[in-house]
């Protein structure tokens, strides 16, 4: 084959990806536009369309591809307006941030109810024999089922350019995207458009998905293989541009088709260093409006600093009595070790790890997606130092948290400036970059991470004389977790009670006064940012000591979810609301394991029920019923409502 | 400068404020279009005009909240025209805002102590900074008390700003930039949606407590600034239509067809 002839394969491989990618990024952009929401779950009603359409197929027999085609993505479109009905409208006004939260607790639940239905195993779609084989154009054979791919990508994105341009219901949307208070204001009632944009980007996505399934396999993972992939289309192109969907949603397929054959040491690194490069040189993307996008009508994070009930003493006895508690436990006779030595320590880090979140969500208002970097890249540091440098756990982890506060400093810098959203984005780019180049590292252990080393020099067994142990199997590495995690909160604590932490505190509540009574909010961010990525670093490298190594998983981006999830659960903005919110989070992961499979769907269930009805966390739950006891009971959305009187008593 | 603080209108020039050609785009509209003022140090300078006239842009070219087409804005002898707004407040322009913009979370004593703690922000030591309670900053502290008395929040101290009432929060707005030290106040319509009583007793507040500072003043009604105002500055459709003593400015005619005509 000639180079012609390999470029021209490629760039059309490309484009066949590309088309899947529009398809995503379309709804996923069009639904950013008109109602701020950014859809986490929009890859799940990718999978769905998939796995629907495959027994829709299935179930038609000869020609069933053609039903599922058309059949698939009205069904998935049903779905999308029930979720869009019953979860994400109680929650337009608020910042935009509980619809990521949210999106992200559905994909849990969409997940788990896909492997309910239809298993683990992945399934091959039979695609039409009408599609099948090869097509010869100019000399140049190359299979139909691709060229069929990016015809009907390319026909759906016309009918959509044509309907968003050419009627009424698109120039509402149109509007809609650009001022939506101004629609209203018109006399127009927007906010029945949303249920229908909405369904109908799941539509796209489903479509997406039925497509995909004829050229790779369906299996559960493909929703999570694509999203990120398709957020990055959307803030390339420009969040809320559907121009800018398409012409990136083509860019990222050829650029990622085209790195992979030619350079494939950048593979997986070239898309989120251009995202980078994007965000940062243009944050509002190729297509997108600057206006769009920067929180204007962005509601405040509901905080739970003011709706603790309890007063500082009690709270100080509870605070003692825990930690005596969990001195103690590993003494308590009968008590498997497992649970002391796996499940408290691991709840420990992760309150940690929940905790340096916090720092920076609940008090300077910076929404990290990916946070997980900087506990992956302590973990990392940690490990590579015992092995490399000193063969002391303490300095191990000492350098596995500088090297994730140099790091936090640097994405800090590059990252702070731009605001909301883009901020959020920025930071999940970032993580991504490291998870993909981790697989790239020798050094760093490539896809099988690095393991067996011994940093603990008997820290892992109990403290003993002579012979014998003196608490049964019970490691000091329990009390060294222990001590460095309560350590971590007194200090977290200490800083918000000292003239750093005041001004954290004000910049969450207004930024633009803080810059006016005299503080310079980007280095105050900064330096908060630099102290949580220690936090993390120091809680990542804890985890991979109690691990036993560490590898590309510590950097997986599911991770900064659940300690969002976590930090939501528990109340952020207290410091201890978040840990809380890890116990709790680890404790329900652990009971559901031993009654259901689908555990991670039943969490996402509850953790769903709490952005809509309990945004505050479990710290203000008492607040919550105290006050329902009060009044008689009413609808779920007044609980919001009460909160907010309750603040202005 | 002795001689001049007899006279009710300053002759000797100490200017403290300049700006000089001060010119802002959107687009194709010009909202301020080649402003030049000379502010004395402690004068009372009220900046009026029609709606749309350019005022609270001005103030954001002078406070850095927006940043000029053309011109420059000097403060004390220095250029300060692409300082950012924080750096601004450092070296004395503190500003309020025209929709009131306070920490509504943190309790009304907090809120003043945090403006107050800014001014000292540069001079703490690092361990003091991320370690010391706030509570043990005696000076800081006893700054922010201080500023509570004037501005009249004193028993209202331990409670938090989202539940005082709209006066009182105007009156905390207030606090803030008085807790900065400010040698030049910009003040955004501060009596905006008040009743005619809570009007005068700002106006009174803010002639009482910022009687030793250079003021600038934004203010739609005409008549309230007359009788406080050194100078008054008539803005129209961006440009200086013309800067007098009150007298001069209500006589002016062009004043009178731009602004008062149509009203009174």
């Amino acid at each position: 084959m000639s180079a012609a002839t390999t470029l021209l394969e490629q760039v059309l491989n490309g484009l066949t990806i590309g088309m899947v990618y529009v398809l995503l990024a379309a709804g996923l952009s069009i639904i950013f536009g008109v109602m701020d929401v950014i859809n986490f779950a929009h890859g799940e009603f990718f999978a769905l369309g998939a796995y629907v359409g495959l027994s829709v197929a299935l179930a038609t027999g000869s020609g069933g591809f053609w039903v599922a085609l058309l059949v698939a993505p009205l069904l998935v479109g049903l779905v999308g307006a029930g979720v869009e009905r019953f979860t994400i409208r109680p929650l337009y006004g608020r910042n935009p941030l509980y619809h990521i939260l949210l999106t992200f607790g559905l994909v849990l639940i969409f997940k788990d109810v896909i492997t309910l239905i239809w298993g683990q195993q992945p399934y091959q779609f039979a695609k039409p024999p009408l599609l099948s084989g090869t097509v010869t154009l100019f000399g140049f054979d190359y299979a139909l089922y691709s060229y069929f791919v990016i015809g009907i990508g390319a026909l759906i994105a016309l009918g959509t350019w044509l309907a968003l341009t050419r009627t009424r219901y698109g120039l509402v949307i149109r509007a809609g995207s650009m001022d939506r208070d101004m629609v209203r204001y018109l006399g127009i009632d927007i906010d029945r458009y949303y249920t229908i944009v909405f369904a109908f980007g799941a539509m796209l996505a489903a479509v997406g998905g039925v497509v995909l399934a004829g050229r790779q396999n369906v299996a559960p993972g493909m929703g999570n293989a694509v999203i990120i992939p398709a957020f990055i289309v959307v803030v390339l192109g420009g969040l809320g541009s559907f121009r800018g969907a398409v012409v990136g949603g083509l860019l990222i397929g050829v650029i990622q088709t085209f790195v992979r054959s030619q350079f494939p040491f950048l593979e997986g690194l070239a898309v989120f260093l251009l995202m980078i490069a994007v965000l940062l040189l243009r944050p509002q993307g190729l297509f997108g409006n600057p206006e769009w996008g920067t929180g204007g009508e962005g509601g405040d994070l509901l905080t739970a600093g003011d709706a603790d009930v309890f007063d500082s003493a009690l709270k100080r006895r509870i605070g003692v009595g825990l930690v005596g508690v969990l001195a103690v436990t590993p003494l308590l006779i009968g008590l498997p070790s497992y649970y002391v030595n796996t499940l408290v320590v691991n709840i420990l880090i992760w309150a940690l790890f929940a905790l340096s979140l916090d720092f920076v969500m609940g008090y300077a208002g910076l929404v990290s997606l990916g946070h997980v970097l900087f506990y992956g890249v302590g973990a990392y540091a940690t490990v590579l130092a015992v092995m490399h440098l000193v063969p002391s756990l303490f300095v191990a982890l000492a350098v596995g948290i500088a090297v994730s506060a140099v790091i936090a400093w640097v994405v800090g810098y590059l990252s702070i400036r731009v605001s909301g959203v883009y901020f959020s984005m920025i930071t999940l780019a970032f993580a991504e970059l490291f998870f993909s180049a981790v697989f790239k590292l020798e050094w760093a252990g490539s896809s099988d991470g690095l393991f067996g080393f011994d940093p603990v020099y008997g820290l892992f067994a109990g403290p003993s004389v002579g012979s014998i142990e003196l608490v049964g199997g019970v490691s000091v590495f329990y009390y060294v977790v222990l001590a460095a995690v309560v350590g971590s909160y007194l200090l977290a604590r200490q800083v918000m009670r000292a003239p750093f932490g005041s001004v954290l505190q004000a910049i969450r509540e207004s930024e633009l006064r803080t810059g006016f009574i005299g503080y310079d909010v980007t280095v105050y961010k900064r330096r908060a940012f630099v102290v949580s990525g220690g936090l993390a670093g120091l809680a990542g490298g804890l985890a991979a000591v109690q691990t036993g190594g560490v590898s590309p998983e510590f950097l997986a981006w599911i991770r900064s979810g659940e300690v969002i999830v976590m930090t939501i659960l528990g109340g952020m903005g207290t410091l201890y609301g978040p840990m809380l919110g890890a116990g709790v989070y680890l404790v329900s992961k652990e009971l559901l394991l031993g009654i259901t499979e689908q555990w991670q769907g039943v969490l996402g269930l509850i953790f769903v029920l709490f952005v809509i009805f309990v945004p505050r966390g479990l710290v203000s739950l008492p607040g919550l019923l105290a006050g329902r006891f009060d009044r008689s009971p009413g609808g779920g959305t007044d609980v919001l409502a009460e909160e907010e009187t309750e603040v202005t008593d | 400068m002795a001689a001049a603080e007899s006279g009710t209108v300053r002759e000797t020039a100490d200017p403290v404020l300049v700006t000089e050609d001060l010119t802002r785009r959107f687009g194709s509209l010009v909202a301020v279009d080649g402003v030049s003022l000379e502010v004395e140090r402690g004068e009372f300078r009220s900046v009026i005009g029609p709606n749309g006239a350019g005022k609270t842009t001005l103030f954001n070219l002078i406070s850095g909240a927006l940043p000029p087409t053309s011109g420059t804005v000097r403060f004390d002898g220095e250029d300060v025209t692409r300082l950012p707004p924080h750096a601004r407040v450092r070296r004395g322009i503190g500003r309020s805002f025209q929709i009131t913009n306070v920490f509504g979370a943190l309790t009304v004593h907090e809120n003043v102590r945090v403006a107050a703690q800014s001014v000292y922000d540069a001079g703490l030591p690092i361990a003091e900074r991320f370690f010391c309670s706030t509570a043990d900053f005696e000076e800081i502290n006893a700054r922010a008390e201080e500023t509570l008395e004037r501005v009249g929040l004193a028993d209202r101290a331990t409670e938090r700003a989202a539940a005082l009432g709209y006066g009182d929060r105007r009156r905390l707005e207030l606090g803030l930039v008085l807790a900065t030290d400010p040698q030049v106040v910009l003040l955004d319509e501060p009596t905006a949606g008040m009743s005619r009583e809570e009007t005068r007793a700002t106006m009174e507040l803010i002639d009482d407590v910022l009687a030793d500072r250079t003021l600038l003043l934004i203010e739609h009604d005409i008549d309230l600034v007359m009788n406080v105002s050194d100078r008054v500055t008539v803005l129209d459709r961006g440009r200086e239509l013309t800067t007098g003593s009150p007298s001069d400015v209500a006589a002016n005619e062009r004043v009178q067809a731009a602004y008062l005509g149509g009203e009174r």
